[in-house]
């Protein structure tokens, strides 16, 4: 809205959600954009859904908005669930991590296996990320986050120098090496792929 | 002293009888003037015909916690405090709104305009907008005597606490009473209902919604009720008050035509309207804030209120008089018709796709509450819950926790509950920092009025749910230097409170303290103690007997994320902690941790 983009990040607690969020918001930042984010954690540490939001634009107003441009989401049910908050002609760029719930554990529930379909259904960009292969490739699958925020870097709007400044800023530098690495690999495996913004 | 059918009572003692007369068999409450002959009448009364538990709590939070538990298992219940009182009680008060009761539950305010014994003059009438409950407002000891019953029946019939206000006039006002038939109630029987109870968000949202309908269903009862009543004058003076105010009121203007507000909130607009209609100069006589006042005004209706009538101290009727007399002659204000306001719009609830599983937060791998939780459950225990991570074992497949309320509620309404059931029905389950936190109060009020009942501390060491802040428990200061720790166990023993501290994952150790308290009498408390997982990494390896295990689904239906079903036999994730909760469970020792099978038979 108003010359604003919204990214959305989705997962499940203790994935990671609210570092890949920052890192973007710092990027745009260092990119010179007005940034404006918000999160919802309190119960992030207990395996439930996250939601974090970070909008970018010339003046960014609200903090929050009820559509995304782009969902970024690191769990595939969590994507799935998502693709409501999209905008018409929207992104999501997903995670193929499975997580299930405890009541598709305990054979109460179907884990949803229709997300192409659903995405297709509304016109939605989809673009599924390896996303653990890649951290595992870079020497940590705890940096799938950041993989897959790399996956989806060539379809945002920053450069890479903004990139790096961003990741520098958002992750202790004790790891960010490998996350680094993880971004790189990310970013090259789906550079050339056709997600329009 | 007086006749039988004619009384002459006090507000306070009227109340009293009221209750009695209403079916009231649990009543507390904290002393504070004016409220507090309410409970000795009540407990003088209940002495004699038995029927009634009445006691004084050790503050008022507790006191409504303790009414609320008395309420949950359906007794008629009362709580008195004076107005101050309702701001330590304010925390189960605003949530109570929205898990509404399940007998009655009246909330006595009693407000003291003046400041006659008290260190502030705050207008509670201001509570019952705020928690949205309505709120009735005695003006004379037969309307005090009444109106508990009138209470009680609203409380039921709308799912809700009632606030019934006094003011010191009216508390310590006396008049003549004329006793009524008793009201008849059968005492009405619990029922676990964690989306009514248990105000984790998800169900809190759900019934923060029934409670904007239920504000405008007491909308309209306001308007048909027999407490609001227009009373026709001769004289184009209509005035609007309620409480000690209006005998100010009436009696300084015999001739007007008066609104007079039995329940004053919420306002009902349509009957303000006719008294528009009326007459051409409308004044409303309030003490204190501009509560009706405002309502009015916001109603785009020319009123005299404020400008006029003094926002502090007591009112008389010479006040009222002088204030609007001289109103009486200058020329009426010209507009008479309201602007309605509009009905408030809910928001809808967010749409989900209903056939995606939903991701509730669930107690971590490794956890210690779920070892608690496995065990109560064993034994069939149901506690009453508290505000923490373990709130997170009211839901499937633990389902075993029946409420959250506020910090520290659970051992105040286990009392109540417990009082009323006359046995240990409930325990309580709060964490350690919750327990520091508000915990510490209710059990010595457990201690004092001499409350049967289990509570457990799951003590993890830690406030885990907010990200592991320190708390006089661990002594860790914000900036993780170290304080003195207090000890639970000792803090107790100080309370006179037996008390014995487990480790929550030595499944025997906790099991046989367990049993030692259920089979004891009085009040136990078992320190269930084991750091949270998320702090203290497992050393420990969980093996799966493929061989053994049938999948038969015990060690899933602890909801452990570190558990899965797998073709032949259950499978665990690298999430897993090691902590032996399932192992303990399984019935065929398929699951052994370190090697070592536990919980086997």
């Amino acid at each position: 809205m108003n010359g604003t983009t919204t990214v959305s990040f989705v997962g499940v607690g203790g994935q990671g959600v609210l570092l890949a969020a920052n890192i973007l918001a710092q990027t745009a930042m260092a990119q010179g954009y007005d940034v404006k984010a918000s999160e919802v954690k309190g119960m992030a540490q207990r395996g439930g859904s996250v939601l974090s939001t970070v909008r970018f634009g010339k003046l960014v107003w609200s903090p929050l908005a009820r559509h995304a441009d782009v969902v970024i989401a690191t769990e595939l049910l969590e994507g799935r669930r998502a693709l409501p908050l999209l905008a018409p002609q929207g992104a999501l760029i997903c995670a193929r991590t499975i997580i299930s719930p405890g009541s598709v554990l305990r054979g109460e529930t179907q884990y949803p296996q229709d997300i192409e379909a659903a995405a297709a259904a509304r016109s939605v960009t989809l673009l599924l990320v390896d996303a653990e292969a890649v951290a595992r490739q870079a020497g940590t699958v705890r940096a799938a986050n950041v993989a897959l925020l790399g996956a989806a870097s060539a379809k945002l709007p920053f450069n890479e120098a903004a990139w790096q400044q961003g990741l520098a800023a958002a992750i202790p530098a004790k790891i960010l090496d490998v996350n680094q690495r993880a971004f790189a690999l990310g970013r090259e495996a789906h550079l050339n792929e056709e997600v329009t913004l | 002293m007086c006749s039988v059918d004619s009384l002459f009572l006090s507000g306070n003692e009227a109340i009293a009888r009221g209750a009695l007369r209403a079916g009231v068999t649990f009543a507390c409450g904290y002393p504070g003037t004016p409220s507090t002959e309410i409970l000795e009448v009540l407990s003088a009364t209940a002495d004699r015909d038995g029927r009634v538990q009445a006691e004084w709590c050790i503050n008022e939070k507790v006191a409504l916690e303790t009414a609320i538990g008395a309420s949950l298992a359906g007794a008629r219940s009362l709580v008195t405090m004076k107005h101050v009182g309702l701001n330590v009680a304010a925390d189960p008060f605003m949530t109570l709104s929205l898990t509404g009761v399940n007998a009655a539950l009246v909330i006595v305010s009693a407000d003291d305009p003046g400041m006659h014994s008290s260190q502030n003059e705050q207008d509670n009438r201001n509570f019952a907008k705020f928690a949205k409950v309505p709120m009735l407002e005695p003006a004379d000891s037969q309307e005090a005597y009444e109106f508990v019953a009138e209470a009680c029946a609203l409380a039921e019939e709308f799912d809700v606490p009632v606030l019934l206000r006094s003011t010191t006039r009216v508390s310590h006002g006396r008049s003549r009473v004329v006793a009524r038939a008793p009201v008849a109630f059968a005492p009405r029987s619990y029922e676990r209902s964690i989306d009514k109870f248990v105000m984790m968000p998800q169900f809190a949202r759900q019934r923060n919604r029934l409670v904007l309908e239920r504000l405008a269903k007491l909308r309209e009862r306001a308007e048909r009720t027999p407490l609001n009543v227009l009373e026709a004058g001769t004289a184009d003076l209509g005035i609007i008050s309620s409480g000690a105010a209006y005998t100010y009121a009436r009696e300084a203007f015999p001739k007007a035509w008066f609104l007079k507000l039995g329940m004053s909130h919420p306002l009902p607009v349509e009957k303000v309207a006719k008294l528009y209609r009326s007459v051409s100069r409308v004044a409303v006589v309030e003490e204190l804030d501009p509560f009706i006042e405002d309502q009015v005004r916001a109603l785009g209706l020319p009123v005299v209120g404020k400008e006029a009538i003094p926002a502090d101290g007591e009112l008389d009727q010479e006040i009222v008089f002088a204030a609007l007399e001289p109103y009486l002659t200058r020329r009426p204000p010209r507009r008479r018709r309201p602007v309605m306001p509009p009905a408030a719009r809910i928001s809808a609830p967010v749409p989900a796709e209903p056939q995606l599983p939903v991701r509730p937060p669930v107690l971590c791998a490794g956890c210690p509450h779920r070892a608690v939780f496995a065990m109560l459950r064993k034994h069939k225990v149901s506690p009453l819950g508290d505000i923490g991570c373990y709130t997170l074992g009211a839901l499937s497949p633990l389902d075993s926790l029946d409420s959250c309320l506020c910090m520290g509620a659970s051992i105040g309404m286990m009392a109540g509950m417990n009082k009323v059931l006359g046995r240990r029905a409930v325990a309580a389950v709060l964490g350690d920092s919750t327990f520091f936190h508000s915990g510490v109060t209710p059990l010595i009020d457990a201690r004092y009025n001499e409350t049967d009942g289990i509570v457990l501390v799951l003590d993890n060491r830690t406030t885990a749910m907010t990200g592991h802040q320190g708390h006089p428990g661990t002594g860790v200061h914000l900036d993780r230097s170290a304080g003195p720790a207090l000890d639970i166990e000792r803090l107790c023993q100080g309370i006179g409170v037996r008390c014995e501290t487990v480790d929550a994952l030595d499944t025997e150790a906790f099991e046989s303290a367990l049993k030692r308290e259920l089979g004891a009498q009085g009040l136990g408390v078992i320190v269930a103690f084991a750091p949270c997982a998320l702090m203290a990494p497992g050393e420990q390896q969980l093996t799966v007997d493929e061989e053994r295990c049938n999948l038969c689904g015990l060690c899933l239906d602890i909801g452990c994320p570190a558990l899965a079903p797998g073709e032949t036999a259950v499978e665990v994730s690298a999430a897993c902690h090691g902590c032996g909760v399932c192992a303990a469970v399984c019935k065929r020792g398929a699951l052994s941790v370190a090697g070592e099978p536990a919980g086997t038979p």
